[in-house]
């Protein structure tokens, strides 16, 4: 399988999908004209990658997301859906949400997402790079 | 015809707007404005999470009547609607207002205000248990945005949002809406 790589734009994030390490990161604002369109190549990489993977191989979804408009939060929650699904039939994946500590709104941002999705899930202020 | 201009200056001022476009949007100009608002706020040191909210809501309201008239894409009346959108961001005491309208067909209005009415009745944990709904409803075919950013746009308000409608003719009203952050 092929990493997923995007460079970012003033509008979407960085995409870096990458099969050998299993580490999934996704980071940058993202509001573009449709992202539903911009979701769909890493909900289908997803997929594919889910019915590759050993079961119990830990895999990491980094996610880095300073501002993401509604219909991007949406794409996010089917990436972490998915994500349930596949935890549910014995894959190991792990969410680690990265945030701006200084910037509340985007902790709540992060908290929120955590509740609605039934997956381990750590939040971590400022990214370390 | 400067004097022309300077009455303009002096009605915007009067209104505290800073930021204004009033005409066809794209995707590239709802980028540059976001991101002049953003700049004007960190000069101005504003707080990271007042700034994330105006951003926010600017976008969603932009990007709202542009997936309005993505909608109306093979219709005919979409020429007559397209330049009619104006999107304004103020200051005024203190709080920032992100305003803007555009014509909607008049067919559209009922199911609007409805919506518009319900979301403005509701409290912040209500409006929270709609977005969290709406997140977890499957997309349609051929859908343009989530559904979510008026309920995006009133949870990130501090006061409720203010709307109108005001009919032009028999095709068409001006559909106004203000969130105040």
């Amino acid at each position: 399988m092929e990493t997923l790589y995007i460079e970012a734009t003033k509008a979407t994030p960085e995409v870096n999908f990458n099969p050998d390490t299993r580490t999934l990161s996704i980071k940058g604002q993202s509001y573009p004209e449709n992202a539903f369109k911009y979701f769909e190549p890493l909900i289908k990489w997803l997929d594919e990658f889910v019915r590759q993977v050993k079961d119990g191989e830990k895999t990491q979804l980094e996610l880095s997301l300073p501002y993401i408009n509604t219909s991007s939060s949406k794409c996010i929650m089917m990436i972490l859906e998915k994500s349930e699904e596949a935890v549910e039939k014995g894959k190991n994946i792990v969410v680690n949400w990265f945030y701006d500590e200084e910037n509340e709104s985007e902790l709540e941002c992060a908290m929120e997402f955590k509740e609605f999705a039934d997956l381990e899930f750590n939040i971590i202020p400022n990214r370390q790079i | 015809m400067d004097k022309n201009l300077i009455e303009i200056q002096k009605v915007l001022g009067a209104s505290h707007i800073l930021i204004s476009f009033s005409g066809r949007f794209s995707q590239g100009i709802i980028q540059e404005l976001g991101e002049a608002i953003k700049e004007h706020m960190k000069n101005e040191d504003k707080p990271k999470s007042k700034i994330f909210n105006v951003f926010s809501i600017f976008i969603e309201q932009a990007q709202n009547i542009n997936n309005y008239f993505a909608s109306k894409k093979n219709d005919s009346i979409n020429e007559a609607i397209t330049d009619s959108a104006i999107v304004c961001i103020g200051k005024s005491k203190g709080d920032y207002f992100i305003w803007s309208g555009n014509l909607v067909e008049n067919s559209d209005v009922p199911p609007l205000s409805d919506q518009l009415n319900l979301i403005r009745g509701l409290d912040k944990e209500e409006l929270k248990k709609l977005y969290k709904e709406q997140m977890k409803k499957d997309i349609q075919p051929g859908q343009n945005g989530a559904g979510m950013g008026l309920i995006d746009i009133a949870r990130k308000s501090s006061v409720p949002i203010e709307y109108s409608f005001e009919e032009r003719d028999k095709s068409f009203s001006f559909y106004e809406l203000k969130a105040i952050v």
